[in-house]
C-alpha cells in the first residue's frame, strides 16, 4: 500500500511534466490544425540550451532554464515562420505538413547530436535528499516541478480566459474563417502561438531532465507518443482536455509501476491511446471537426 | 577483382531491397494515402520472425535468447516472416484506419514503432535484445559452397526475382479496380464512400498488402545478412524509404526505383567513404540524417510529384481540367494543367 501511495506522488509529478508538453502541443495544433512530429526535437532544444546556459556560460540555474525556455520558443518561432508556414500558406495538403514536421524532427534530433553528442549530462544542481510528506515523498527538484506545472497551468488558464491574444487563439482553434473575418491579426496569432507552444515545450524538456536527473539529447524523443496519448486522451486540440489527460495518463502510468515493471510503464501508455481511438477517439473532451 | 564483384552484389541487393521497402509504401502512401511513419518496424518484423523460424532452438549456454527457434525450412520461415509483417500491418489498421484524420494514423504508426523498438530492444528473451540476432540460417548455403562470391551473386538473382514479381504485382494492383478505388479514397474519401465502396476495407487491403511487401524486403535483408539489431532499424532507415519514395515520385512504381537508386544507393554508398573525423564518430551519419530530412522538406517544396511523377488518367472525350484533375489535394495549381493531362 506504501509503494502505491509513494507512486501516486511519481504519477503527479509525471503528470505534472506531461501537462506542460501536452498543452503546449495541444495549443499549436488547435490553432494551426495539423500535428507537429518534430515537438520532441523541442524538449531535446530546451534541455540542452538550459544546460549549455548553466553548465558553459555559468548563469545561476533558474536564469539558464528560464533563457532555455524562451529560446526554445524562439527557435519554435523561427522554425515556424522558415519553414512551417510557407508550406501552410501554399496550401499544402495535411499529408505534407506532417511529413515535413517528421522530417523536421529527424534534422533537429541530429544537430543536436553534432553539437551536443551522445553523451549523458546532468544539470549542476545539487541532489537533495527526498522530503516525506504525508504518505509522499519527493526530492526538491519534483516540488519544484509540481509548483512549476501548476503556475505555468493557471497562467495558461489566464492567458485563454482573460487576454487578447488567448482569446484570439480560442477564437481561431474554433473557427478559423470565422476568426480571420472578425479581424484576427492570424498571422500574429498563429506566430505567437508557435512561440508559447515551443515555450511550453522547452520548459517541459527541462523539467523532464531535472526529474530523470541524467540525459541525453534524445531523451524527449521516446516521451513524443505519451504527449500524444494523452492529447488524445483530453480531445485533439483542447487545451483543458490536455490538462486532464497528462493528470490522467501520468497517474496511469506512474501507479501501474506498482503492478508490472516499470519497463513497460510506457506500454501502458500506448494502450491508453489504442483504447481510446477505439472507444472515443474525439477524447474526453471533444473539439468539433478536429476527429 | 572478387572483392568488387563482391560489393557490386551487395550494392545490388541494397538495391532490390529497399526497392522492395519504397514499393510497399507506394502502396500505402501513394496509393491509398496512408502515412507510415515507422515503415522499418514492419522491415524488422518480417526479419526477426523470419528468423526465429529459420534458426534452431535457443541454445542458453550462449547466452544468446530468442523466442520459437523452430528450424523450419527457409521457405517457409520466409512466409512465416511475410504473415507477421502482415499481421502487424492489421493490428495497426485496426486500430489507426477508422474515420479518422490521418493525424491519427499517422502518430499510431510512429507509437507502435516506438514500442516495438523499445520492446524488442530492452526484453532479451525475445529477439536477443540490443545485441540482435546472428548466425541467422542463410538460403542457398548448401549449393554455394565453391566461393565466397557465389552465394552473393546467386542472392542478386534471387531477390532480382523477388523485386520483379514485387513490381509486376504492384503495377498490376495500381491499374486493377482496387488500385483505383486505393487512389480514389486518397482524393476524397466521401465521395468513395457515396459510391457504396467500404472504404475501410479498401484502405486495410492498403495497409497490409504495403506491410506484407515491406516484410519481404525484411526477411531479404536477414536472409542476406544474417543478422539484425535494433541499431539496424532506427528512424532513419525509416526516412531513406520515405526520401526515396518522394523524391522518385508517389503513386509511381517507376519512381519507386529511381528514388531507391538515387537515395538508398547512390547518396548512402556515396557518404560511406567520408572518412570519419576521430573526435565525432557519429559526426558523418548525424549529417547523412540532416541532410535525408532535409531532402524530404526540400522535394516536398519543389517537386513533390517527385522526378518520375505519377502518369495522370487520360480519357478521349473529356480533357481534364482544373477541378476535375487528378492530384494529391494541395498540389501546385498548374500541375492540374501538366502537358499530360492537358494532351489527353
Amino acid at each position: 500500500m506504501t509503494i502505491f501511495l509513494l507512486n501516486i506522488g511519481f504519477g503527479l509529478v509525471t503528470a505534472s511534466v506531461l501537462s506542460l508538453l501536452s498543452v503546449g502541443l495541444s495549443l499549436q495544433f488547435g490553432v494551426t490544425n495539423f500535428v507537429n512530429f518534430a515537438y520532441g526535437s523541442y524538449l531535446g532544444v530546451g534541455m540542452m540550451l538550459a544546460y549549455t546556459f548553466s553548465q558553459t556560460l555559468h548563469f545561476p540555474f533558474w536564469a539558464a532554464a528560464a533563457l532555455g525556455t524562451i529560446f526554445t520558443g524562439v527557435v519554435s518561432m523561427v522554425i515556424a515562420e522558415g519553414v512551417l508556414e510557407p508550406f501552410v500558406r501554399r496550401r499544402k495538403s495535411l499529408f505534407y505538413m506532417l511529413i515535413v514536421t517528421f522530417g523536421l524532427s529527424l534534422v533537429l534530433d541530429n544537430l543536436l547530436q553534432i553539437f551536443y553528442g551522445v553523451d549523458f549530462f546532468q544539470y549542476p544542481v545539487a541532489q537533495s535528499s527526498p522530503v516525506t510528506i504525508g504518505p509522499f515523498s519527493f526530492t526538491t527538484a519534483q516540488l519544484e516541478i509540481i509548483a512549476i506545472a501548476v503556475v505555468a497551468m493557471i497562467g495558461v488558464h489566464l492567458l485563454l480566459s482573460r487576454t487578447r491574444l488567448g482569446k484570439a487563439m480560442r477564437a481561431m482553434s474554433d473557427n478559423m474563417d470565422l476568426a480571420r473575418s472578425s479581424g484576427i491579426d492570424t498571422k500574429n496569432v498563429t506566430r505567437w502561438t508557435w512561440f508559447l507552444s515551443g515555450c511550453l515545450a522547452g520548459l517541459g524538456g527541462i523539467v523532464l531532465a531535472l526529474n530523470i536527473v541524467s540525459f541525453q539529447t534524445n531523451s524527449g524523443e521516446t516521451l513524443l507518443f505519451v504527449i500524444f496519448a494523452a492529447v488524445i486522451l483530453g480531445g485533439i486540440g483542447q487545451t483543458y482536455g490536455a490538462m486532464l489527460g497528462a493528470l490522467v495518463i501520468g497517474m496511469v502510468t506512474e501507479i501501474s509501476t506498482s503492478f508490472i515493471s516499470s519497463a513497460y510503464k510506457q506500454d501502458i501508455a500506448f494502450i491508453v491511446l489504442v483504447l481510446m481511438l477505439l472507444l472515443r477517439p474525439q477524447g474526453l473532451i471533444p473539439a468539433k471537426g478536429k476527429a | 577483382m572478387s572483392l568488387i564483384l563482391g560489393y557490386v552484389a551487395t550494392l545490388l541487393v541494397t538495391f532490390f531491397t529497399y526497392n522492395i521497402f519504397v514499393i510497399g509504401l507506394n502502396i500505402q502512401f501513394g496509393y491509398a494515402g496512408i502515412l507510415n511513419f515507422t515503415v522499418i518496424t514492419f522491415m524488422a518484423f518480417g526479419a526477426y520472425f523470419y528468423a526465429v523460424f529459420v534458426m534452431p532452438h535457443a541454445n542458453n549456454a550462449s547466452q544468446v535468447f530468442y523466442i520459437l527457434g523452430l528450424h523450419w525450412p527457409w521457405p517457409l520461415a520466409m512466409l512465416a516472416g511475410v504473415v507477421a509483417s502482415g499481421a502487424l500491418g492489421y493490428l495497426v489498421g485496426l486500430i489507426a484506419l477508422k474515420r479518422l484524420r490521418s493525424d491519427y494514423l499517422a502518430i499510431v504508426t510512429l507509437a507502435t514503432g516506438t514500442l516495438v523498438y523499445g520492446l524488442f530492444g530492452n526484453n532479451n528473451k525475445l529477439f536477443d535484445g540490443w545485441s540482435g540476432l546472428f548466425n541467422v540460417n542463410q538460403p542457398f548455403q548448401s549449393v554455394a559452397t565453391n566461393h565466397p562470391n557465389e552465394f552473393s551473386w546467386i542472392f542478386v538473382v534471387f531477390s532480382g526475382v523477388v523485386m520483379l514479381v514485387v513490381w509486376l504485382f504492384a503495377n498490376r494492383l495500381y491499374a486493377s479496380p482496387l488500385g483505383r478505388s486505393m487512389r480514389a479514397i486518397r482524393e476524397d474519401q466521401d465521395v468513395v464512400d457515396s459510391f457504396g465502396r467500404n472504404s475501410f476495407k479498401v484502405r486495410m487491403l492498403a495497409m497490409v498488402i504495403g506491410s506484407v511487401i515491406v516484410g519481404i524486403g525484411g526477411v531479404l535483408t536477414i536472409q542476406y545478412i544474417g543478422a539484425l539489431s535494433p541499431a539496424g532499424w532506427t528512424t532513419g532507415e525509416t526516412f531513406v524509404v520515405w526520401a526515396a519514395l518522394l523524391v522518385g515520385g508517389r503513386a509511381n512504381n517507376l519512381g519507386a526505383i529511381v528514388g531507391s537508386l538515387l537515395v538508398a544507393v547512390v547518396f548512402n554508398e556515396a557518404t560511406r567513404y567520408i572518412p570519419q573525423v576521430p573526435s565525432h564518430p557519429n559526426l558523418i551519419p548525424n549529417l547523412r540524417n540532416v541532410i535525408i530530412g532535409g531532402l524530404v522538406i526540400l522535394s516536398i517544396w519543389f517537386r513533390p510529384q517527385g522526378v518520375l511523377p505519377e502518369k495522370k488518367a487520360s480519357f478521349l472525350e473529356v480533357p481534364l481540367v482544373d477541378k476535375y484533375a487528378q492530384g494529391f489535394p494541395g498540389d501546385e495549381p498548374e500541375n492540374a494543367l501538366s502537358p499530360a493531362a492537358s494532351e489527353a
